[in-house]
């Protein structure tokens, strides 16, 4: 690991309030933890709803050993507090008057009984920056529409394209793999929050900020919202390639994306090809040829194709300046020496299950430290050590608010 | 227009292609100055140069790819090959708190616009460097897109029906991926100076900018030894959880996902089968789980004669999520996207007054808009040379006949 990323860190000083189940808010939360912020989770009594979903070792369901609890929350410290009873929006209260940014994803039309309405706390708190993510936005005619991920996929208009060039028009829109619409809820969130501190840095001033899952996601659809807005064209996953080879096919042992973008780079995959006859024929002619006969040409290469392993082949095309990629495996992924010689992987020791290696920093910053300072919480792991030793709350408040099951 | 987050931030852009440009967007949108710097000496910025075009008629200025992603930003036209703009360049920054670039691994530095000769020009400067691969590692040197990175980062072996195929996910979506990871780490980077005065440089890779988007399956297989497979609209947990095929032709489909026992309970009621709810098949989200394929096959019978607004408003209604699978036109014409003021139209001097995505976000304090439309190419050269440098016309005028600002 980088010296630095045992230095102190400037982003000690920002204190975050995170509440909310699920991944948008925890995931923006954790980008800025990961630099050093102190995040305070608040969870619901029971528990985040991540530490039901897995994946756990040997599939046994663990509130402590839920993975993506664990690749969410490292680096916070964890309390429980229900903020659904006036004891537990007290606890809140109490929260909210030392942070900086608070960042949540409840429902809009569960805000106001849960004490988070945005106006309401842009007015108890100036100086607070609160970031809400919600599926839909805090207004407008869906704002009380519930939605998780795949609603989302499919409201943003990406599902639609999915999986593009598709010759089942039986087969749904798909999603892809994940939760990507609330990572990039919690992405946007969290970087619209910096930009919100960086302003009361200036001006003093705090702020609320609405982002709606449906409408980032909805800015990220490549040209195809264009294609209606400029050339009235609907898009469709079925239909075929703008360009080719665009292909995922078989290798010896595995899969690999076949793709010549620019005219030099088709010429120096021919070349290494050996050279066929078939491809100086008209069909492939140019690269918009080439994506019309996509069917023919994925079966002239496909024999050439399955005669290479797929790292090496990887390895030889990317050599030659042909942008291949392998179909990678988790496992792949684990093994790559790319990876590796990057220290892509964080190391964290989490009781319970022990040494497990994360996706690790997104961004390799050469100043602002980045590292994995602490396990994720066990569920309430600090309310004592900061609900008594750091609010004012007295130990006999804390087991009664405990067994009237608030913190 | 003083009053935004990043005003009196400036950015020396030298971005192509998607995943740069998606980055810079979110500066512009949060009140930066954004200078784009083209050339027209090099193969031109690719999203000038592919349709959609505005009317189906080419020109660099009247591509929808570009004009969407460039919005709030200033051009100027620069001949990076020539000694005289790099110089320009490195006068430029010493202006500039931010130059960001997404050109392959050590293109930056070869043009002489490394980061510590920018560094010894301003010593704040903020630099993002975002490639395929990132600058070091024994693939910095591959050539890196947003569709081999989805192949690369796993998620075309993770995303596909069960039962079938890795699928392709339908977006380049490593690439305005890579653009928001970057605008994050600007943000934390601006942040960093903000409270030390310390600038810096970040290295970003593409390809690891997606891997922070898979956890599920990569933890499936740190903890498990175990691939996650491919399931469809399917959840691990959830069920139904499918988009159902809706009245109407092979583009109308509607998604619908049920959380929890009331939701369940709302769904059934809704699909006139109150007695389903009480089917030991489907009683508990377990029992619903393992029963999935015959629940879908229930909630098609259902929906496959409805329209898929009818179907999505009844069960929203009822607190179920439900959704239409929206198409460009869909988005389009959408009431609320619409009423929450999404898009942006602004008249820009060659295609008019177009629908474009806007701000996906609102601030109470400081709210953001887009600006001004994408630029014409090279619009701000002169602008931009007369009041940040100081050049005369004529000093301009000879620069451009001899082809430094082209």
């Amino acid at each position: 690991m980088d010296v630095r990323s045992q230095a102190a860190s400037p982003f000690g000083a920002i204190k975050i309030v995170e509440c909310g189940e699920g991944i948008p808010a925890a995931f923006g939360a954790k980008m800025i933890a990961d630099l050093g912020a102190e995040v305070i989770k608040v969870e619901p009594p029971g528990g985040d709803l991540t530490r039901r979903r897995g994946p756990f070792p040997g599939d046994t369901v663990d509130p402590e050993k839920s993975g993506i609890f664990i690749y969410l929350n490292a680096n916070k410290r964890g309390v429980v507090a229900d903020l659904k009873r006036p004891e537990g929006r007290e606890l809140l209260g109490r929260l909210l008057a030392g942070a900086d940014i608070l960042i949540h994803n409840v429902a809009p039309g569960e805000r106001a009984a849960q004490g988070l309405d945005s106006a309401a706390l842009r007015a108890a708190y100036p100086k607070l920056i609160v970031a809400a993510i919600s599926p839909f936005g805090e207004t407008g005619p869906y704002a009380n529409w519930r939605g998780y991920e795949l609603t989302v996929a499919n409201a943003s208009g990406w599902a639609t394209l999915s999986p593009g060039a598709s010759p089942y028009p039986d087969l749904p829109p798909l999603k892809c793999f994940g939760s990507q619409c609330e990572f990039q809820g919690g992405i946007h969130a969290a970087m619209v929050a910096l930009a919100a501190y960086m302003h009361r840095l200036k001006s003093g001033q705090g702020q609320s900020i609405d982002v709606s899952e449906q409408e980032v996601v909805a800015a990220m659809l490549e040209m195809n919202f264009m294609h209606w807005s400029y050339a009235h064209r609907e898009t469709s996953r079925l239909g075929s390639r703008l360009l080719g080879p665009w292909f995922i096919s078989d290798t010896a042992d595995g899969k690999i994306f076949a793709l010549a973008v620019e005219e030099d780079q088709w010429k120096r995959l021919v070349e290494l090809m050996g050279n066929p006859e078939w491809a100086n024929d008209e069909l492939f002619k140019d690269r918009i040829a080439r994506g019309q006969n996509q069917d023919a040409l994925k079966a002239l290469m496909g024999e050439w194709l399955s005669q290479w392993k797929t790292q090496e082949l990887y390895r030889e095309a990317q050599g030659r300046r042909v942008p291949f990629a392998p179909v990678n495996t988790m496992r792949d992924l684990y093994e790559s020496d790319h990876l590796a010689q990057r220290e892509f992987f964080a190391a964290l020791e989490q009781p319970g299950i022990g040494a497990m290696r994360l996706p690790g920093m997104p961004s390799k910053y050469g100043a602002t430290p980045w590292a994995l300072r602490r396990p994720a919480p066990r569920l309430a792991e600090h309310a004592e050590e900061i609900f008594c030793g750091e609010l004012g709350v007295t130990r006999e408040r804390l087991n009664e608010l405990r067994k009237t099951g608030v913190a | 227009m003083a009053n935004l987050p990043l005003s009196g931030i400036r950015v020396l852009d030298f971005t192509w292609a998607w995943a740069g440009p998606f980055c810079t967007m979110q500066l512009a949108h949060l009140g930066a100055e954004v200078i784009r710097v083209e050339t027209t000496a090099r193969p031109a910025c690719v999203t000038r140069l592919i349709p959609p075009f505005a009317d189906d008629i080419p020109g660099p200025n009247r591509a929808g790819y570009f004009n969407q992603y460039n919005q709030g930003k200033r051009s100027i036209t620069l001949n990076l090959t020539r000694p005289e703009a790099i110089d320009l360049a490195c006068q430029m920054v010493r202006q500039c708190d931010i130059v960001a670039d997404n050109f392959a691994a050590g293109v930056m530095d070869k043009l002489g616009l490394g980061y510590d000769k920018l560094r010894a020009i301003k010593p704040d400067i903020i630099m993002i460097s975002m490639s395929g691969y990132g600058q070091t590692g024994p693939y910095k040197g591959f050539v890196g897109y947003g569709p081999p990175a989805s192949a690369a980062s796993g998620m075309f072996f993770t995303t596909g029906y069960e039962g079938g195929d890795p699928g392709e996910i339908g977006i380049s979506y490593p690439d305005p991926n890579a653009g928001i990871f970057g605008a994050f780490a600007l943000m934390a980077a601006l942040t960093h100076r903000a409270l030390t005065g310390e600038g810096q440089y970040i290295d970003q890779s593409q390809f690891e900018t997606a891997l922070a988007l898979m956890p599920e399956g990569m933890l499936e297989y740190e903890l498990n030894h175990r691939e996650p497979g491919r399931h469809g609209n399917h959840d691990p947990v959830m069920a139904p959880h499918e988009c159902y095929k809706a009245a109407g032709d092979d583009e109308q489909w509607v998604s619908i996902a049920v959380g929890g026992d009331d939701e369940w309970r709302a769904l059934c009621r809704v699909m006139g089968q109150p007695e389903l709810a009480a089917d030991p098949r489907f009683k508990t989200a377990a029992a619903r789980k393992q029963n999935e394929s015959a629940l879908d096959e229930i909630v098609t019978a259902w929906t496959r004669g409805r329209d898929r607004w009818e179907t999505a408003r009844a069960l929203q209604a009822a607190g179920v999520a439900a959704f239409p699978a929206m198409s460009n036109k869909d988005l389009s014409e959408d009431p609320h996207l619409n009423e929450r003021g999404y898009f942006a139209m602004l008249e820009h001097p060659e295609v008019g007054k177009r629908q474009h995505a806007g701000v996906p976000w609102k601030m109470s304090a400081t709210p953001c808009a887009v600006r001004s439309p994408a630029p014409v190419r090279g619009a701000d050269t002169e602008a931009v040379l007369k009041s940040m440098l100081g050049l005369t016309l004529d000093q301009i005028e000879h620069l451009r006949k001899s082809g430094v600002l082209v």
